[in-house]
Protein backbone atom coordinates (compact mmCIF):
# COMPACT_ATOMS: atom_id res chain seq x y z
CA UNK A 1 0.00 0.00 0.00
CA UNK A 2 1.60 3.20 -0.88
CA UNK A 3 -0.26 6.35 0.36
CA UNK A 4 1.11 9.17 -1.40
CA UNK A 5 -0.47 8.62 -4.74
CA UNK A 6 -3.34 9.78 -2.63
CA UNK A 7 -2.03 12.19 -0.90
CA UNK A 8 -0.32 13.72 -3.87
CA UNK A 9 -3.63 13.75 -6.03
CA UNK A 10 -6.27 14.36 -3.42
CA UNK A 11 -7.09 18.08 -4.76
CA UNK A 12 -7.63 16.21 -8.53
CA UNK A 13 -9.88 13.76 -7.06
CA UNK A 14 -12.07 16.29 -5.12
CA UNK A 15 -12.47 19.10 -7.47
CA UNK A 16 -10.39 17.76 -10.52
CA UNK A 17 -8.78 20.58 -12.74
CA UNK A 18 -10.01 23.03 -11.15
CA UNK A 19 -10.02 26.19 -10.23
CA UNK A 20 -7.56 26.25 -13.53
CA UNK A 21 -9.94 23.92 -15.54
CA UNK A 22 -13.50 22.68 -15.59
CA UNK A 23 -15.10 21.58 -12.46
CA UNK A 24 -14.29 17.95 -11.74
CA UNK A 25 -13.84 14.93 -9.73
CA UNK A 26 -16.34 13.78 -6.42
CA UNK A 27 -17.38 17.92 -6.57
CA UNK A 28 -19.01 16.74 -9.77
CA UNK A 29 -20.41 13.29 -8.79
CA UNK A 30 -22.45 15.56 -6.23
CA UNK A 31 -23.76 17.98 -8.76
CA UNK A 32 -24.37 15.56 -11.36
CA UNK A 33 -26.49 13.18 -8.58
CA UNK A 34 -27.92 16.33 -6.82
CA UNK A 35 -29.51 17.80 -10.44
CA UNK A 36 -30.57 14.01 -11.43
CA UNK A 37 -32.68 13.65 -7.93
CA UNK A 38 -34.22 16.95 -8.06
CA UNK A 39 -35.12 16.49 -11.74
CA UNK A 40 -36.08 12.58 -11.38
CA UNK A 41 -38.20 13.32 -8.20
CA UNK A 42 -39.96 16.03 -10.26
CA UNK A 43 -40.56 13.32 -13.00
CA UNK A 44 -41.21 10.73 -10.30
CA UNK A 45 -44.19 12.63 -8.76
CA UNK A 46 -45.86 14.13 -12.44
CA UNK A 47 -45.85 10.25 -13.39
CA UNK A 48 -46.80 8.52 -10.51
CA UNK A 49 -49.73 11.03 -10.15
CA UNK A 50 -50.81 10.17 -13.90
CA UNK A 51 -50.29 6.31 -13.09
CA UNK A 52 -53.22 7.15 -10.47
CA UNK A 53 -55.24 9.30 -11.97
CA UNK A 54 -55.15 7.89 -16.13
CA UNK A 55 -57.62 5.15 -17.79
CA UNK A 56 -57.49 3.32 -20.65
CA UNK A 57 -55.37 3.48 -23.70
CA UNK A 58 -53.17 6.55 -21.93
CA UNK A 59 -52.68 3.94 -18.97
CA UNK A 60 -51.16 1.58 -20.91
CA UNK A 61 -49.06 4.17 -23.22
CA UNK A 62 -47.64 4.99 -19.88
CA UNK A 63 -46.92 1.77 -18.25
CA UNK A 64 -44.79 0.58 -21.38
CA UNK A 65 -42.86 3.61 -21.40
CA UNK A 66 -41.86 3.65 -18.07
CA UNK A 67 -41.48 -0.01 -18.21
CA UNK A 68 -39.29 0.44 -21.12
CA UNK A 69 -36.87 2.64 -18.72
CA UNK A 70 -36.58 0.22 -15.97
CA UNK A 71 -35.98 -2.53 -18.79
CA UNK A 72 -32.76 -1.27 -20.44
CA UNK A 73 -29.17 -0.66 -18.64
CA UNK A 74 -28.34 2.82 -17.92
CA UNK A 75 -25.48 3.10 -20.10
CA UNK A 76 -27.72 1.89 -23.03
CA UNK A 77 -29.60 5.46 -22.39
CA UNK A 78 -26.75 7.40 -21.49
CA UNK A 79 -25.73 6.09 -25.27
CA UNK A 80 -28.87 6.73 -26.92
CA UNK A 81 -28.86 10.53 -25.81
CA UNK A 82 -24.95 11.31 -26.36
CA UNK A 83 -25.19 9.99 -30.09
CA UNK A 84 -28.87 9.95 -31.23
CA UNK A 85 -29.64 13.19 -29.81
CA UNK A 86 -27.28 14.71 -32.40
CA UNK A 87 -28.33 13.06 -35.11
CA UNK A 88 -31.65 12.69 -34.65
CA UNK A 89 -33.09 16.42 -33.36
CA UNK A 90 -29.66 18.26 -34.73
CA UNK A 91 -29.42 18.88 -30.64
CA UNK A 92 -25.56 18.92 -29.58
CA UNK A 93 -25.82 17.22 -25.93
CA UNK A 94 -22.79 17.58 -23.57
CA UNK A 95 -21.83 14.71 -21.78
CA UNK A 96 -23.27 16.31 -18.34
CA UNK A 97 -26.80 16.94 -19.87
CA UNK A 98 -26.56 13.46 -21.26
CA UNK A 99 -25.86 12.00 -18.18
CA UNK A 100 -28.69 13.93 -16.38
CA UNK A 101 -31.27 13.86 -18.82
CA UNK A 102 -30.42 9.60 -18.95
CA UNK A 103 -30.17 9.46 -14.49
CA UNK A 104 -33.62 11.76 -14.00
CA UNK A 105 -35.73 9.28 -16.70
CA UNK A 106 -34.68 5.83 -15.28
CA UNK A 107 -34.75 7.68 -11.42
CA UNK A 108 -38.20 8.93 -12.15
CA UNK A 109 -39.65 5.84 -13.96
CA UNK A 110 -38.44 4.01 -10.88
CA UNK A 111 -39.97 6.49 -8.48
CA UNK A 112 -43.22 6.70 -10.27
CA UNK A 113 -44.09 3.62 -9.16
CA UNK A 114 -43.14 4.45 -5.55
CA UNK A 115 -45.48 7.53 -5.78
CA UNK A 116 -48.18 5.09 -7.31
CA UNK A 117 -48.38 2.75 -4.72
CA UNK A 118 -48.02 5.32 -1.76
CA UNK A 119 -51.50 7.36 -3.38
CA UNK A 120 -53.15 3.84 -3.94
CA UNK A 121 -52.39 2.42 -0.23
CA UNK A 122 -54.48 5.22 0.69
CA UNK A 123 -58.28 4.01 2.04
CA UNK A 124 -60.11 4.93 -1.19
CA UNK A 125 -62.38 6.16 1.40
CA UNK A 126 -60.45 9.30 1.49
CA UNK A 127 -61.25 10.57 -2.23
CA UNK A 128 -64.77 10.02 -1.65
CA UNK A 129 -64.46 12.12 2.24
CA UNK A 130 -62.70 14.67 0.42
CA UNK A 131 -65.07 14.95 -2.63
CA UNK A 132 -68.09 15.12 0.27
CA UNK A 133 -66.17 18.10 1.13
CA UNK A 134 -66.36 19.84 -1.96
CA UNK A 135 -62.78 19.43 -2.29
CA UNK A 136 -61.77 19.14 -6.69
CA UNK A 137 -59.89 16.15 -7.24
CA UNK A 138 -56.59 18.08 -7.62
CA UNK A 139 -57.44 19.95 -4.04
CA UNK A 140 -57.91 16.37 -2.92
CA UNK A 141 -54.49 15.29 -4.19
CA UNK A 142 -52.45 18.31 -2.50
CA UNK A 143 -54.01 18.68 0.44
CA UNK A 144 -55.08 15.54 1.50
CA UNK A 145 -53.26 13.01 -0.56
CA UNK A 146 -49.54 14.57 -1.04
CA UNK A 147 -49.10 15.22 3.03
CA UNK A 148 -49.99 11.67 3.99
CA UNK A 149 -48.12 10.04 0.59
CA UNK A 150 -44.84 11.81 0.38
CA UNK A 151 -43.53 11.23 3.50
CA UNK A 152 -43.76 7.83 3.61
CA UNK A 153 -41.86 7.42 0.54
CA UNK A 154 -38.85 8.98 2.08
CA UNK A 155 -36.97 5.59 2.55
CA UNK A 156 -37.42 4.53 -0.82
CA UNK A 157 -36.70 8.23 -2.39
CA UNK A 158 -33.76 8.14 -0.06
CA UNK A 159 -32.70 4.52 -1.72
CA UNK A 160 -32.75 6.14 -5.18
CA UNK A 161 -30.05 8.78 -4.08
CA UNK A 162 -27.72 5.92 -3.84
CA UNK A 163 -28.28 4.24 -6.60
CA UNK A 164 -28.10 7.45 -9.11
CA UNK A 165 -24.83 8.49 -6.75
CA UNK A 166 -23.47 5.15 -8.11
CA UNK A 167 -25.13 5.15 -11.63
CA UNK A 168 -22.93 8.86 -12.13
CA UNK A 169 -20.14 6.86 -12.52
CA UNK A 170 -21.34 5.81 -15.74
CA UNK A 171 -20.95 9.36 -16.93
CA UNK A 172 -16.60 7.88 -17.46
CA UNK A 173 -18.16 6.33 -20.53
CA UNK A 174 -18.67 9.29 -22.38
CA UNK A 175 -15.69 11.52 -20.61
CA UNK A 176 -17.01 12.95 -18.14
CA UNK A 177 -14.53 13.99 -15.86
CA UNK A 178 -16.32 12.94 -12.50
CA UNK A 179 -15.04 10.98 -9.44
CA UNK A 180 -14.74 7.82 -12.07
CA UNK A 181 -13.03 9.22 -14.96
CA UNK A 182 -10.62 11.06 -12.91
CA UNK A 183 -9.69 8.05 -11.05
CA UNK A 184 -8.66 6.42 -14.46
CA UNK A 185 -7.07 9.64 -15.37
CA UNK A 186 -4.69 9.45 -12.24
CA UNK A 187 -3.92 5.64 -12.54
CA UNK A 188 -2.91 5.91 -16.88
CA UNK A 189 -0.99 8.69 -15.53
CA UNK A 190 1.36 7.26 -12.56
CA UNK A 191 1.03 3.92 -13.66
CA UNK A 192 1.26 2.18 -10.30
CA UNK A 193 -0.66 1.70 -7.31
CA UNK A 194 -4.79 1.37 -9.43
CA UNK A 195 -5.46 -0.95 -6.07
CA UNK A 196 -4.77 1.84 -3.46
CA UNK A 197 -6.44 4.48 -6.01
CA UNK A 198 -9.25 2.48 -7.23
CA UNK A 199 -10.03 1.56 -3.06
CA UNK A 200 -9.77 5.15 -2.04
CA UNK A 201 -12.21 6.34 -4.77
CA UNK A 202 -14.78 3.43 -3.91
CA UNK A 203 -14.71 5.16 0.22
CA UNK A 204 -15.70 8.38 -1.29
CA UNK A 205 -18.55 7.05 -3.29
CA UNK A 206 -19.16 5.05 0.21
CA UNK A 207 -19.25 7.82 2.30
CA UNK A 208 -21.70 10.47 0.15
CA UNK A 209 -23.96 6.66 -0.02
CA UNK A 210 -23.39 5.28 3.27
CA UNK A 211 -24.75 9.03 4.63
CA UNK A 212 -28.00 7.94 2.25
CA UNK A 213 -28.41 4.42 3.81
CA UNK A 214 -28.14 5.74 7.18
CA UNK A 215 -30.87 8.66 6.36
CA UNK A 216 -33.24 5.78 4.72
CA UNK A 217 -32.74 3.60 8.12
CA UNK A 218 -33.51 6.50 10.21
CA UNK A 219 -36.26 8.21 8.13
CA UNK A 220 -38.26 4.52 7.87
CA UNK A 221 -37.68 3.71 11.63
CA UNK A 222 -39.83 7.24 11.94
CA UNK A 223 -42.43 6.59 9.46
CA UNK A 224 -42.90 2.98 10.58
CA UNK A 225 -44.24 4.18 13.77
CA UNK A 226 -47.26 6.33 12.29
CA UNK A 227 -50.35 5.42 12.72
CA UNK A 228 -51.11 3.72 9.15
CA UNK B 1 -29.16 8.32 -40.16
CA UNK B 2 -31.46 4.91 -40.97
CA UNK B 3 -29.95 4.14 -44.39
CA UNK B 4 -30.60 0.32 -44.35
CA UNK B 5 -30.13 -2.06 -41.78
CA UNK B 6 -26.49 -3.27 -40.25
CA UNK B 7 -24.74 -5.14 -42.81
CA UNK B 8 -24.22 -9.39 -41.69
CA UNK B 9 -21.03 -9.23 -39.88
CA UNK B 10 -21.90 -6.17 -37.89
CA UNK B 11 -24.91 -8.76 -36.89
CA UNK B 12 -22.75 -11.27 -36.06
CA UNK B 13 -20.77 -9.37 -33.89
CA UNK B 14 -23.77 -8.07 -32.20
CA UNK B 15 -25.14 -11.39 -31.73
CA UNK B 16 -21.75 -12.76 -30.55
CA UNK B 17 -21.63 -9.86 -27.42
CA UNK B 18 -25.35 -11.00 -26.50
CA UNK B 19 -24.44 -14.39 -26.14
CA UNK B 20 -21.65 -12.89 -23.63
CA UNK B 21 -24.45 -11.14 -22.33
CA UNK B 22 -26.13 -14.13 -20.97
CA UNK B 23 -23.34 -16.41 -20.50
CA UNK B 24 -22.03 -14.03 -18.03
CA UNK B 25 -25.30 -13.10 -16.63
CA UNK B 26 -26.49 -16.38 -15.74
CA UNK B 27 -23.00 -17.52 -14.55
CA UNK B 28 -23.07 -14.41 -12.40
CA UNK B 29 -26.53 -14.94 -11.11
CA UNK B 30 -25.80 -18.88 -9.67
CA UNK B 31 -22.82 -17.46 -7.95
CA UNK B 32 -24.84 -14.27 -6.51
CA UNK B 33 -27.90 -16.15 -5.59
CA UNK B 34 -25.77 -18.87 -3.80
CA UNK B 35 -23.49 -16.34 -1.85
CA UNK B 36 -26.15 -14.19 -1.21
CA UNK B 37 -27.67 -16.85 0.49
CA UNK B 38 -24.61 -17.70 2.36
CA UNK B 39 -24.15 -13.91 3.40
CA UNK B 40 -27.72 -13.37 4.70
CA UNK B 41 -27.50 -16.55 6.89
CA UNK B 42 -23.91 -14.85 8.12
CA UNK B 43 -25.63 -11.61 8.84
CA UNK B 44 -28.18 -13.34 10.74
CA UNK B 45 -25.81 -14.90 12.83
CA UNK B 46 -26.57 -15.42 16.65
CA UNK B 47 -22.56 -14.24 16.94
CA UNK B 48 -22.34 -10.43 16.75
CA UNK B 49 -18.68 -10.38 15.32
CA UNK B 50 -19.94 -12.59 12.22
CA UNK B 51 -22.90 -10.41 12.09
CA UNK B 52 -21.26 -6.92 12.18
CA UNK B 53 -18.45 -8.07 9.71
CA UNK B 54 -21.58 -9.57 7.06
CA UNK B 55 -23.13 -6.53 7.56
CA UNK B 56 -20.21 -4.51 6.83
CA UNK B 57 -19.05 -6.65 4.03
CA UNK B 58 -22.97 -6.18 2.32
CA UNK B 59 -22.94 -2.50 3.29
CA UNK B 60 -19.77 -1.93 1.46
CA UNK B 61 -20.24 -4.33 -1.73
CA UNK B 62 -23.67 -1.86 -1.86
CA UNK B 63 -22.84 1.69 -1.84
CA UNK B 64 -19.87 1.97 -3.90
CA UNK B 65 -20.39 1.80 -8.26
CA UNK B 66 -20.36 -1.06 -9.83
CA UNK B 67 -17.95 0.49 -12.24
CA UNK B 68 -15.21 1.27 -9.57
CA UNK B 69 -15.30 -2.53 -7.84
CA UNK B 70 -14.86 -3.81 -11.56
CA UNK B 71 -11.58 -1.38 -12.05
CA UNK B 72 -10.61 -2.68 -9.03
CA UNK B 73 -10.60 -6.46 -9.37
CA UNK B 74 -9.58 -5.91 -13.07
CA UNK B 75 -6.43 -2.63 -13.00
CA UNK B 76 -5.96 -3.11 -8.86
CA UNK B 77 -6.00 -6.87 -8.37
CA UNK B 78 -3.70 -7.51 -11.70
CA UNK B 79 -1.54 -5.20 -9.71
CA UNK B 80 -1.50 -6.80 -6.53
CA UNK B 81 -1.48 -10.55 -7.89
CA UNK B 82 2.31 -11.56 -8.16
CA UNK B 83 3.36 -11.81 -11.91
CA UNK B 84 3.82 -15.40 -11.89
CA UNK B 85 0.06 -15.68 -11.10
CA UNK B 86 -1.14 -13.36 -13.73
CA UNK B 87 1.38 -14.84 -16.16
CA UNK B 88 -0.59 -18.11 -14.95
CA UNK B 89 -3.89 -16.48 -15.41
CA UNK B 90 -3.76 -14.60 -18.64
CA UNK B 91 -1.98 -17.75 -20.78
CA UNK B 92 -4.25 -20.26 -22.01
CA UNK B 93 -5.06 -23.44 -19.95
CA UNK B 94 -7.65 -26.35 -21.06
CA UNK B 95 -10.65 -25.96 -18.84
CA UNK B 96 -12.73 -29.49 -18.19
CA UNK B 97 -12.58 -32.41 -20.37
CA UNK B 98 -11.61 -32.12 -23.58
CA UNK B 99 -15.24 -33.06 -24.80
CA UNK B 100 -15.87 -29.60 -23.84
CA UNK B 101 -13.53 -27.76 -25.42
CA UNK B 102 -14.43 -24.53 -23.51
CA UNK B 103 -11.48 -21.68 -24.14
CA UNK B 104 -9.72 -20.61 -21.33
CA UNK B 105 -11.63 -17.18 -20.28
CA UNK B 106 -9.03 -13.72 -20.89
CA UNK B 107 -8.82 -11.97 -17.75
CA UNK B 108 -11.52 -9.69 -17.91
CA UNK B 109 -14.11 -12.25 -18.19
CA UNK B 110 -12.71 -13.45 -15.04
CA UNK B 111 -12.37 -9.85 -13.45
CA UNK B 112 -16.13 -9.35 -14.66
CA UNK B 113 -17.68 -12.27 -13.26
CA UNK B 114 -16.13 -12.37 -9.81
CA UNK B 115 -17.18 -8.13 -9.56
CA UNK B 116 -20.86 -8.51 -11.71
CA UNK B 117 -21.11 -11.70 -8.97
CA UNK B 118 -20.07 -10.08 -5.57
CA UNK B 119 -21.69 -7.25 -6.30
CA UNK B 120 -25.28 -8.90 -6.61
CA UNK B 121 -24.32 -10.94 -4.26
CA UNK B 122 -25.23 -7.85 -1.64
CA UNK B 123 -28.23 -7.39 -3.27
CA UNK B 124 -29.96 -10.78 -3.24
CA UNK B 125 -28.53 -11.26 0.04
CA UNK B 126 -30.47 -8.53 0.90
CA UNK B 127 -33.77 -9.57 -0.66
CA UNK B 128 -33.41 -13.10 1.12
CA UNK B 129 -33.06 -11.10 4.60
CA UNK B 130 -36.30 -9.27 3.76
CA UNK B 131 -37.92 -12.91 2.81
CA UNK B 132 -36.95 -14.17 5.98
CA UNK B 133 -37.70 -11.25 8.13
CA UNK B 134 -41.40 -11.16 6.62
CA UNK B 135 -42.13 -14.75 8.16
CA UNK B 136 -44.25 -13.63 11.28
CA UNK B 137 -42.42 -14.28 14.77
CA UNK B 138 -45.02 -15.92 16.20
CA UNK B 139 -44.35 -18.95 13.77
CA UNK B 140 -40.88 -19.50 15.79
CA UNK B 141 -42.45 -19.26 18.84
CA UNK B 142 -44.99 -21.91 17.60
CA UNK B 143 -42.84 -24.05 16.57
CA UNK B 144 -40.72 -24.17 19.46
CA UNK B 145 -44.10 -24.90 21.63
CA UNK B 146 -44.27 -27.87 19.33
CA UNK B 147 -40.85 -28.77 20.66
CA UNK B 148 -38.90 -28.09 17.42
CA UNK B 149 -35.60 -27.68 17.15
CA UNK B 150 -34.50 -24.23 15.64
CA UNK B 151 -32.71 -25.82 12.57
CA UNK B 152 -36.18 -27.79 11.89
CA UNK B 153 -37.93 -24.37 12.99
CA UNK B 154 -35.17 -22.86 10.20
CA UNK B 155 -35.74 -25.97 7.24
CA UNK B 156 -39.69 -26.50 7.57
CA UNK B 157 -40.86 -23.34 8.59
CA UNK B 158 -39.01 -20.12 7.84
CA UNK B 159 -36.92 -20.45 4.69
CA UNK B 160 -39.60 -22.37 2.46
CA UNK B 161 -41.88 -19.35 3.74
CA UNK B 162 -38.71 -17.07 2.56
CA UNK B 163 -37.66 -18.60 -0.69
CA UNK B 164 -41.35 -17.83 -1.58
CA UNK B 165 -41.73 -14.34 -0.85
CA UNK B 166 -38.23 -13.32 -2.01
CA UNK B 167 -38.47 -15.41 -5.35
CA UNK B 168 -40.25 -12.82 -7.51
CA UNK B 169 -37.37 -9.63 -5.80
CA UNK B 170 -35.06 -11.77 -6.85
CA UNK B 171 -36.18 -12.81 -10.38
CA UNK B 172 -35.65 -8.54 -10.11
CA UNK B 173 -32.46 -8.67 -9.17
CA UNK B 174 -30.95 -11.20 -11.60
CA UNK B 175 -32.63 -8.55 -14.35
CA UNK B 176 -30.41 -6.26 -12.50
CA UNK B 177 -27.54 -8.60 -13.21
CA UNK B 178 -28.30 -8.87 -17.13
CA UNK B 179 -28.54 -4.95 -17.11
CA UNK B 180 -25.28 -4.71 -14.91
CA UNK B 181 -23.72 -6.75 -16.80
CA UNK B 182 -22.90 -3.62 -19.23
CA UNK B 183 -20.76 -2.33 -17.23
CA UNK B 184 -18.13 -4.26 -17.76
CA UNK B 185 -17.56 -2.65 -21.37
CA UNK B 186 -15.10 -0.93 -19.33
CA UNK B 187 -13.04 -3.22 -18.76
CA UNK B 188 -12.96 -4.47 -22.41
CA UNK B 189 -15.24 -7.27 -21.95
CA UNK B 190 -16.51 -8.05 -25.51
CA UNK B 191 -20.43 -8.50 -24.14
CA UNK B 192 -23.43 -6.48 -25.94
CA UNK B 193 -22.98 -2.96 -25.08
CA UNK B 194 -19.26 -3.27 -25.90
CA UNK B 195 -20.16 -4.69 -29.33
CA UNK B 196 -22.78 -2.18 -30.17
CA UNK B 197 -20.17 0.79 -29.32
CA UNK B 198 -17.73 -0.88 -31.60
CA UNK B 199 -20.53 -1.28 -34.53
CA UNK B 200 -21.42 2.24 -34.10
CA UNK B 201 -17.47 2.97 -34.50
CA UNK B 202 -16.70 1.13 -37.67
CA UNK B 203 -20.63 1.73 -39.39
CA UNK B 204 -21.78 5.26 -37.76
CA UNK B 205 -24.82 3.36 -37.99
CA UNK B 206 -25.44 4.96 -34.38
CA UNK B 207 -29.30 4.02 -34.46
CA UNK B 208 -29.38 0.60 -35.63
CA UNK B 209 -26.48 -0.32 -33.67
CA UNK B 210 -27.95 0.71 -30.39
CA UNK B 211 -31.60 0.11 -31.39
CA UNK B 212 -30.55 -3.76 -32.01
CA UNK B 213 -28.51 -3.99 -28.62
CA UNK B 214 -31.66 -2.20 -26.44
CA UNK B 215 -34.36 -5.05 -28.43
CA UNK B 216 -32.14 -8.03 -27.06
CA UNK B 217 -31.83 -6.00 -23.62
CA UNK B 218 -35.64 -5.61 -23.54
CA UNK B 219 -36.16 -9.24 -24.78
CA UNK B 220 -33.67 -10.38 -22.27
CA UNK B 221 -35.51 -8.81 -19.49
CA UNK B 222 -38.69 -9.70 -20.64
CA UNK B 223 -37.99 -13.14 -20.47
CA UNK B 224 -36.75 -13.37 -17.57
CA UNK B 225 -39.92 -11.32 -15.80
CA UNK B 226 -42.54 -14.15 -18.13
CA UNK B 227 -41.03 -16.68 -16.45
CA UNK B 228 -41.40 -15.27 -13.39
CA UNK B 229 -44.69 -14.18 -13.91
CA UNK B 230 -45.65 -18.05 -15.32
CA UNK B 231 -43.68 -19.63 -12.48
CA UNK B 232 -44.94 -18.17 -9.76
CA UNK B 233 -47.73 -16.49 -10.76
CA UNK B 234 -46.87 -12.78 -10.02
CA UNK B 235 -47.44 -9.92 -12.46
CA UNK B 236 -43.86 -8.59 -12.28
CA UNK B 237 -41.25 -8.59 -9.99
CA UNK B 238 -41.45 -5.63 -7.88
CA UNK B 239 -40.14 -2.22 -9.48
CA UNK B 240 -38.94 -0.91 -6.80
CA UNK B 241 -35.83 -3.46 -6.45
CA UNK B 242 -32.52 -1.62 -4.92
CA UNK B 243 -29.40 -1.72 -7.76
Amino acid sequence: MNPSVITDNLIYFLVGPWPQGPLGGAALTVILTVLSAALSGVLGLVFGVLLSVLRGPWLAVLRLGLGLFRAIPVLMLIFWIYFLAPIAFGLDVPGVGSVVAALSLIGGAYLAHTVHAGIEALPRGQWAAASALGLSRRQTLWLVVAPQVLPRMAPSVVNQWIALTKDTSLAYVIGVAELSFVATQVSNRVMVYPAEIYLFVAVLYFILCAGFELAAGRLARRYRSLPA
Amino acid sequence: MFDGFLAPRYIGWMIDGLGVTLGLSALASVIALVLGFVLCVLRLSPSRPVAGLAAAWLSAFRNTPLLVQLFFWYFGVSALLPDSLMAWLNAPHRIGVEAFGAPWPPFEMLAGLLGLSLYSAAFMAEEFRAGIYSVAPGQTAAGRALGMTSTQIWISIILPQAVRIARAPLAGQVMNVVKNSSLTMAIGLAELSYAARQVETETFQAFQAFGLATLFYIGAVALIGGFSQLAWGRSSPPTGAAR
